[in-house]
């Protein structure tokens, strides 16, 4: 797995952990904040990929600076690896949808310290800087959410942007190309994956009409690429035209 | 083996490289200054030139030896983590033998999968100690890259003891490129003191 830097402004950083070595698993990046020595980590990865997540993160930042984890929602790919962190570091504080907090618990380490978010959201700090918590209700999963740093102007977006790309893959859509080719190439890789696993078009809506209010510089999904500069607004187009929950509407 | 020790080491392992690859670059830094005072003074300072370039090219070398720290912490931890993933595992298969036994119940594939998952734990101990003898090993080579480096240092300062009548301000630059191969020296021989206590720890676990 490799580690790469999103953002730098003094001691505010962002990475992306990415391409991981095992292939049985859903290939998932996970993302690293930083901020005046704390870091976060977000959707920190399932229990297969742990010790190459934990490797690759500790390329970027010292563990112990680790005070809290994100978890966008309950799936194994995103937090069954939750006792392991805990194993390794007990301050991390978890913060998890209030709506899944019984069932993360079945991941193990029941007395790891979890912080529900509500259903309306909420915002934390981290190293003096504030995170926000916005809801992404059904986008896929009933209870959910996306991290918004508007001083680095990054969203991460959980599975929203996600792409089913090969082995070796790069961290970007490619940031060069103006054209918008690259965009169109590699959209074609996210196209199943939102049409299969986002249920909701009333959802999508929502979550389109709230989001495109904020400034995003890089909107960095749980899987695939990141896309940055004119690729974000092209997401949104893009997501916004689509049609949702296929298994029904076919 | 305690997983806070292990982390102790993992930040350890953090703090040494970045302090490493920091006091690397001011080596090479000090190296180029004194390249370039060298060429400013022409003939009156060749001996002291020689001094620069013996200096740089070891920076260049400790560079070399400092790049393959990285390659070989990654596998260590990684290594580790598997153990804790595995010792997980085993916790689970322990409870439910223990649970089943109350209930005077015995499972043969239940105790088959216990064993496999110490066997696998014993193996990766081992694995991971021989990485871990590696890394000490190219903590060592780094060692020797400094303490030749020093040995250079400590003749710039007889150079420039020599060629004081110049005016060039070699006693300072001397000074400054010792304090730099101190630094590193100093966080090489902590980091490996650590891993020597890793080393001790894992050796009685084998």
């Amino acid at each position: 797995m490799k580690a790469a830097p999103i953002f730098e402004a003094g001691n505010h950083r962002w990475w992306i952990l990415y391409d991981q070595d095992e292939h049985r698993v859903i290939d998932s990046n996970v993302y690293v904040m930083e901020s005046n020595g704390q870091s976060i980590i977000l959707d920190p990865g399932g229990f297969e990929v742990f010790p190459q997540v934990f490797a690759a993160l500790v390329e970027v930042v010292p563990p112990n600076s680790l005070k809290a984890a994100f978890v966008s929602h309950q799936d194994p790919d995103i937090a069954s690896s939750l006792p392991l962190w805990h194993a390794c570091n007990e301050q991390i504080q978890w913060h998890i949808p209030k709506l899944w907090d019984g069932f993360i618990r079945h991941y193990g380490a029941l007395e790891a310290p979890l912080q529900d978010i509500p259903d309306e959201g909420g915002d934390m700090l981290i190293g003096g800087r504030r995170l926000e918590f916005i809801p992404a209700h059904y986008l896929h999963s009933s209870g959910n959410f996306h991290l918004y740093d508007p001083e680095a102007k990054v969203l991460f977006s959980g599975d929203v942007g996600a792409a089913l790309l090969p082995p070796g893959h790069g961290a970007w859509v490619d940031r060069r190309d103006k054209s918008g080719r690259a965009f169109e190439e590699h959209i074609t890789k996210a196209k199943y994956f939102h049409e299969r696993w986002m249920p909701s078009n009333a959802a999508k809506k929502d979550w389109i009409n709230r989001v495109c209010k904020l400034e995003i510089d890089y909107l960095c999904p749980q899987h695939g690429a990141i896309y940055s500069g004119d690729n974000v607004q092209r997401f949104f187009e893009w997501f916004d035209g689509l049609n949702v929950g296929t298994a029904i509407n076919e | 083996m305690d997983i806070q020790q292990i982390m102790q080491v993992v930040d350890a392992s953090f703090a040494a490289r970045q302090s490493i690859e920091k006091s690397l670059r001011e080596i090479d830094r000090r190296a180029l200054n004194a390249m370039v005072l060298v060429k400013r003074h022409g003939n009156a300072l060749a001996g002291y030139g020689v001094v620069a370039q013996a200096f740089r090219e070891r920076a260049a070398s400790l560079k070399e030896s400092a790049s393959h720290l990285q390659g070989t912490i990654a596998p260590l931890i990684q290594a580790r983590m598997r153990i804790l993933q595995h010792q997980r595992v085993a916790a689970s298969f322990s409870t439910m033998a223990q649970s089943m036994a109350r209930l005077g119940l015995d499972c043969a594939p239940l105790k088959n999968s216990q064993a496999q998952s110490q066997k696998f734990i014993a193996q990766e101990e081992t694995e991971a100690r021989g990485i871990l003898l590696r890394l000490i090993a190219t903590v060592d080579t780094l060692q020797e890259g400094i303490e030749e480096q020093e040995y250079v240092v400590t003749n710039g300062r007889i150079e420039a003891a020599l060629a004081e009548d110049t005016g060039a301000p070699l006693v300072r630059v001397s000074r400054d490129m010792g304090e730099a191969v101190r630094t590193v020296s100093n966080a090489i021989r902590t980091y490996r003191h650590q891993l020597e206590s890793l080393e001790h720890e894992s050796s009685t676990y084998i």
